[in-house]
């Protein structure tokens, strides 16, 4: 009983690297209803640029975050009209389309980084990484490494500021317009296109930030990818497609069932765990935990 | 219209048909397949066999090619990529063997990939070398036509628990973790036994899947307070665990681990926390060997990895290319010529089952009945440790470079 205080923060720091994965991962589908595939490579490329940016400035990889979100964002703003093109006009299914373009984008990005930046894993060095905090009190004896915790906060600060620009901005309104009906957004005076844009930007920008916090808790390597678009799909299929306010719940209950099964029961079952209840949840409530999704 | 497309299409179709037989019959070079992971999770393993691989190819050429009866045949290496995936290695293979029609093949880095392709390497008869697979179900499957320089980690993962337990005061307790794939699992199954043999209690042994966080596992290990922490991982996994024990802040007396300690990458990305940590290995630039074939020793092969890939050779680069020299040898040994036979290639497993061969990289002998079934068994097993961002042998005692640092100093103190 004396891990269980230990399991619960392991949880909630674990999760907290969850809801940075998978949040704007979420507002993306919500507005633009593209499922990308390519939010692990994303993820991959900021954490390369982090390396990079650390190693040719000697900064922290927390002060460059600003820097590696503006280059991504750009990035994320000049790549929408693509994806925009494959997914709107007279095709069948543009949801489909949509999973087809950015799966290939994914493998593409893969290949593209493969040969760019090597086969090897890398890190990115950080002070916080370094430390952690030790509470020994009443017989009880937990450990909070600093990096996570300031992942953690890194991951509420993203979430409050998300949540502020949807629901007290004009720009926000519009976006939760064109969420509800494109259409109707539209003859509203929204304009779709640029403002689909602006989301995509916001959207790879944090992903790219993401990277970087990972760079610093994990690894980096060309092929980490994938297990992070995993990690956010099953976030954001839990919290409900495109519902941005479960992220951090459903992130917080995947840390958390990962964390207790680790320590209570076999660790070798822990990805079972996860797909049960993902698998228990969905069969109760298809639209998500608060069956609010699309 | 068609007609003439048609007409067009069977004369294209017809030249490439009469090029590919011209170019089959004027064959005067070995064909060699290479099946390795060069994407997916695994390619920096893979990556390090390919290096291992084109060394030996470079050298053979830059040497006229192998002596077959007084006429120098070149080799020419053909890749086919495996992505990490047992299926697309096993596929890979299939289409080397079919379609390139390969005179024998140099084999994958992971254990998982090379159980894929042995059988498909039985089906054809055609003999594979792999210079990395370390997994002892390879051998205790007895495929005919597979062979292996790297000894099986139930072969080499004894040594470094061994040169612990004579530490004083040796380790008392441990916690054994590893990943859920074929070579990881044995890994840490070995050094599961080892420990067992010598009397340390084993707290903990857990299987994972790959790509999970272990931080809360280790939380719950550091109240355990082990003496030792053994894990059984890749490259990426290696890195993530000694970050996660720093993040937490524990220190072990000792951390050991197998593959992946001895790639530059481990040093590179993790530095001063890189320090004291101990791994098996079979190979280092400072072995004494005497080679008969390319190399003369371990140092010369060093210089020429460290000048053609600007980085250090481990084990598994130098057992990839000693994989080829052993196909030079026995290829000699029976005289064949490029476009070998079925028969030539019964004769050529013969052969590399009789071979005895010194090489830069150690005794090459090839075991023909047991549990260590075609796996290279003329090997010492080391303990090596990473000393002052080296890779150095410090066990057993008579082939030590370095003493073994124990017990580990303290992360902070670093």
């Amino acid at each position: 009983m004396e891990l269980l205080p230990q399991a619960l923060i392991d949880g909630i720091l674990l999760g907290g690297i969850y809801i940075t994965i998978a949040v704007a991962f979420s507002l993306t589908y919500g507005v633009m209803h593209v499922i990308d595939f390519a939010v692990g490579e994303w993820i991959m490329f900021g954490a390369f640029a982090g390396y990079y940016l650390n190693k040719l400035t000697g900064l922290d990889p927390f002060i460059l975050l600003p820097a590696v979100f503006l280059i991504f964002a750009l990035v994320g703003y000049l790549v929408q009209p693509v994806i925009h093109r494959v997914m709107s006009g007279n095709r069948g299914n543009p949801l489909l389309m949509g999973l087809v373009f950015t799966f290939a984008l994914a493998l593409m990005f893969q290949g593209v980084a493969l040969t760019v930046f090597g086969f090897y894993t890398n890190s990115i060095p950080s002070t916080f990484s370094e430390g952690s905090i030790l509470i020994e009190k009443l017989g009880l004896s937990m450990t909070i490494p600093t990096i996570r915790l300031a992942g953690l906060c890194y991951a509420l600060g993203i979430t409050a500021m998300l949540h502020y620009l949807l629901k007290k901005t004009t720009f926000g309104l519009g976006v939760r317009a064109l969420a509800q009906h494109k259409d109707a957004a539209g003859l509203m005076g929204v304009n779709g296109k640029r403002t689909g844009a602006y989301v995509y930007a916001i959207y790879v920008g944090i992903s790219a930030m993401t990277g970087v916090l990972i760079g610093c808790i994990f690894s980096v390597s060309a092929q980490m990818g994938a297990q992070y678009t995993i990690f956010a799909f099953f976030v954001v299929v839990l919290a409900g497609m495109g519902y941005l306010a479960g992220v951090p719940w459903a992130a917080l209950l995947l840390g958390m069932v990962q964390s207790i099964f680790l320590i209570y029961f076999d660790p070798g079952h822990t990805l079972l765990a996860v797909f049960a209840i993902l698998y228990t949840i969905l069969l109760i409530s298809p639209k998500g935990l608060f069956g609010r999704g699309v | 219209m068609k007609s003439r497309i048609r007409t067009a299409l069977a004369v294209i179709a017809s030249t490439l048909l009469a090029t590919a037989a011209y170019a089959e019959e004027a064959r005067n070079f070995f064909k060699v397949g290479v099946v390795t992971e060069l994407s997916g999770d695994l390619a920096t393993g893979g990556n390090v066999t390919k290096r291992g691989y084109d060394l030996w190819a470079q050298e053979v050429n830059a040497k006229g090619g192998i002596d077959i009866k007084g006429k120098k045949y070149q080799v020419k290496l053909f890749y086919a990529d495996a992505q990490s995936n047992p299926a697309a290695g096993a596929s890979a293979a299939e289409r080397l063997i079919t379609q390139e029609k390969v005179d024998f093949i140099l084999g994958p880095y992971s254990s998982g990939v090379t159980l894929a392709v042995a059988p498909i390497t039985e089906k054809y008869k055609i003999p594979m070398i792999t210079g990395s697979a370390e997994s002892p179900l390879i051998w205790t499957n007895k495929f005919y036509y597979t062979f292996g320089t790297v000894p099986p980690v139930n072969f080499t993962g004894a040594a470094p628990i061994k040169t612990l337990s004579e530490m004083k005061p040796a380790p008392k307790t441990a916690v054994i973790l590893g990943t859920n794939d074929t070579f990881s699992k044995a890994t840490a199954e070995a050094f599961k036994a080892a420990a067992e043999a010598a009397k340390i209690k084993i707290l903990k042994f857990n299987i994972v899947p790959a790509g999970q966080d272990l931080t809360p596992l280790l939380s719950a290990v550091r109240g355990m307070k082990p003496d030792l922490i053994a894990f059984g991982g890749h490259d990426e996994e290696l890195i993530k665990l000694v970050k996660a024990l720093r993040q937490i802040n524990y220190t072990p007396k000792a951390l050991l681990m197998h593959y992946g300690v001895t790639e530059p990458a481990f040093i590179q990305s993790l530095g001063k926390d890189a320090e004291q940590v101990l791994g098996a290995s079979v190979w280092t630039a400072a072995v004494q060997t005497k080679g008969k074939i390319l190399w003369p020793n371990a140092a010369s092969y060093a210089v020429a990895a460290e000048k053609a890939f600007k980085t250090p050779a481990d084990y598994t680069q130098a057992g990839s290319s000693a994989a080829g020299i052993a196909f030079q040898a026995a290829l000699q040994k029976i005289g064949a010529t490029p476009g070998m036979s079925e028969d030539q290639r019964k004769k050529l497993v013969k052969a590399l089952e009789e071979i005895d061969v010194e090489t830069f990289y150690g005794k090459i002998k090839f075991a023909t009945s047991g549990q260590y079934y075609h796996a290279n068994v003329g090997m010492t097993p080391l303990t090596i440790q990473i000393q002052n961002g080296k890779v150095v042998a410090v066990g057993p005692v008579k082939n030590q470079e370095a003493k073994p640092q124990y017990p580990m100093k303290e992360w902070k103190n670093r």
